[in-house]
């Protein structure tokens, strides 16, 4: 019941906030953007495809790169305020001074953590598909192209969306809001480093050990790129590979691997994990 | 569980019979607040040393003492803000980690700080969920509670708006929502302008009437004499005295006389009558004559014409709270 209500409260103060509805109203001019952009440049595309050797494949390679790109800004979006959102979670309130007039309720304090937890889940997840299905349907209302596994892409981005929220959960409880904030925006841009140092480096044990440190800390990147797998239509994979030519999909910003099982129940456990050690550690902090 | 019960938990209300005083009487001499064997150490500084003290259910306790004395740090154990270092403590009978017990305690911080956004109905009805009410109960409560509080007509004002003064009435206002037995105050009147300060003080008395405990922190000592059947004085995290306000100080009648002349005569037979006399500072025409009777001041008048001097002011001097409050340290520590 406290927990239900400390959610209701999440939910109540995020709509109360300027920030949610700055996010919003930008989006709708960022996707207003994005619109006028892809009717221009798909339309350009149509009048250029005719003199290609094969012009199904040159639009395909249009709509794929458009969608890749697309969905890789809901994913920095979704992250985005996955972190400004949620970062004073607890050390917000416990410097303002305003969870003194809670904790003393007949609450445990874990009810405040995972209330205000669910909360801040219930928004991203909404925002980031939102903004999945959103990009998406403007790229299949202009072009006509829809990934088949759009649903898994959307569970990777969900599940990076709250491997952020985990993050800042716990050090919202360990550290001050800015120390909290610094930590987690490093890590989260920090963390494509690995694949881009892969990509232009010889593959050898030592960058791969440093890789799947790096995917442990923050499991986002490893998680886009699962996405990014998801993305790219499973007919594509066997012709490029036909061609000798499907390495070339794997950039710093996708990947022709799904994203390992390991891994992926890894990034599942941060997210249970974290937020429990966080309350675990507001439960015997001082207020 | 009675009919009456039944119909008194449908209807949200947690306590309803609670504040009839012949309900409270019955609990009379019963604690309300134990703590035996209290400390504290933030690290290595030791914000309560080893306090011990028992307050009763229906007594209005006092919690006395300077900045940095330790009380806010004893009210925040009380209410489970900050954990003992060692020590145990019981709020009206149960340990304080017990989330239930919590229920029939009403908290105001010394900062009232609220979150801005909410509307004056709207926070109620927050913290009175919290407390388990339910809407036809609550929303009934809600309108009482603004009204005990002095903010009837307020309810749809946002808190981002309200004085430093609202804002500590409607701190006050959740914290009795749920008519708790026990109300844990850390400052009263910070805030309020003297009209407010009277208006809490009255409510508070009214409060006790009805039989509520409360615990009251200040460095006031206007509120703990108005309020307070019992006062703890708190200096430096160790309790150095308990008792009723009026055991506790000893209050000198002093008088400020102002004459044109202070010659050696006057002062030699303003001693006759005066148990001790002292110069102001700076100003050599003023004397502070700390005198037993009230009636003494005739005779100080009558000595200073018969003395040829002018009397331009005979006055009561009231002593500070901070004269009063190291005069009892001092007496204390001799």
């Amino acid at each position: 019941m406290g927990l239900l209500l400390i959610t209701r409260f999440t939910l109540q103060e995020a709509f109360h906030r300027w920030l949610l509805l700055a996010m919003l109203l930008l989006d709708i001019l960022l996707l207003a953007v994005f619109a006028l952009m892809l009717n221009a440049a798909y339309s350009n595309e149509l009048v250029h495809a005719p003199s290609q050797s094969n012009p199904q494949l040159f639009l395909l390679e249009f709509d794929l790169i458009i969608s890749i790109l697309s969905v890789w800004a809901a994913y920095l979006l979704s992250g985005a305020l996955a972190i400004v959102l949620s970062i004073n979670m607890t050390s917000g309130e416990i410097e303002a001074g305003t969870f003194s007039v809670i904790v003393s309720k007949p609450l445990h304090r874990a009810e405040i953590i995972f209330g205000k937890w669910l909360g801040y889940a219930l928004i991203l997840c909404t925002y980031t598909a939102m903004l999945f299905f959103t990009f998406l349907g403007l790229i299949f209302w202009r072009t006509g192209y829809f990934p088949d596994n759009a649903l898994s892409a959307l569970g990777m981005l969900e599940i990076s969306t709250l491997v952020l929220l985990a993050l800042t959960t716990l050090g919202s409880t360990v550290f001050p809001t800015l120390v909290n904030g610094a930590i987690v925006i490093m890590l989260f841009i920090g963390a494509p480093l690995a694949s881009f140092i892969q990509l232009i480096t010889t593959p050898g044990p030592t960058v791969q050990n440093i890789t799947t440190i790096v995917n442990l800390v923050i499991p986002t990147d490893a998680l886009w790129h699962g996405a990014s797998y998801f993305l790219i239509p499973s007919f594509l994979y066997s012709i490029l590979q036909q061609r000798g030519i499907l390495k070339d999909l794997n950039t710093p910003f996708t990947s022709i691997q799904p994203i390992s099982t390991a891994l992926f129940i890894w990034a599942i456990l941060y997210c249970i994990v974290l937020p429990i050690i966080g309350a675990i550690r507001f439960q015997r902090r001082d207020l | 569980m009675s009919s009456d019960s039944i119909l008194d938990m449908r209807s949200g209300d947690p306590r309803p019979q609670q504040k009839e005083s012949t309900s409270k009487s019955n609990d009379a001499r019963s604690p309300a607040v134990e703590i035996q064997g209290l400390r504290k150490v933030y690290r290595q500084i030791i914000a309560v040393d080893d306090i011990s003290l028992v307050t009763y259910r229906g007594e209005a306790f006092g919690f006395l003492g300077p900045n940095g004395a330790g009380k806010s740090t004893v009210v925040k154990i009380l209410t489970g803000l900050v954990a003992p270092t060692k020590g145990t403590v019981r709020v009206l009978g149960q340990p304080i980690n017990h989330v239930q017990s919590r229920r029939q305690v009403g908290y105001l911080p010394e900062f009232p700080s609220f979150h801005r956004w909410f509307k004056a109905r709207e926070f109620l009805e927050f913290h009175g969920r919290l407390y388990g009410l339910r809407s036809t109960f609550l929303e009934k409560r809600i309108m009482e509670v603004l009204e005990m509080v002095g903010l009837s007509g307020r309810e749809n004002q946002k808190l981002g708006t309200f004085s430093k003064g609202m804002l500590q009435r409607i701190g006050l206002a959740q914290a009795i929502i749920h008519k708790p037995e026990l109300v844990i105050l850390d400052e009263l009147v910070s805030g309020l302008d003297p009209v407010g300060q009277r208006d809490m003080r009255d409510l508070l008395r009214e409060l006790k009437t009805e039989g509520t405990s409360i615990f009251l922190n200040s460095h006031l000592l206007a509120d703990v004499e108005a309020i307070c059947d019992r006062v703890a004085i708190i200096n430096q995290g160790r309790i150095l005295k308990v008792g009723a306000p009026a055991e506790l100080f000893d209050k000198k009648k002093v008088l400020e006389v102002r004459v044109d002349h202070v010659s050696a005569e006057l002062l030699q037979r303003l001693h006759t009558v005066a148990l001790d006399i002292q110069h102001e500072e700076d100003k050599p025409d003023i004397l502070l004559i700390e005198i037993a009777r009230d009636e003494q001041s005739a005779d100080i008048a009558d000595i200073v014409h018969a003395c040829g001097a002018r009397l331009y002011t005979l006055a009561p001097r009231h002593l500070s709270l901070e004269q009063i409050f190291f005069q009892t340290i001092d007496a204390l520590h001799q």
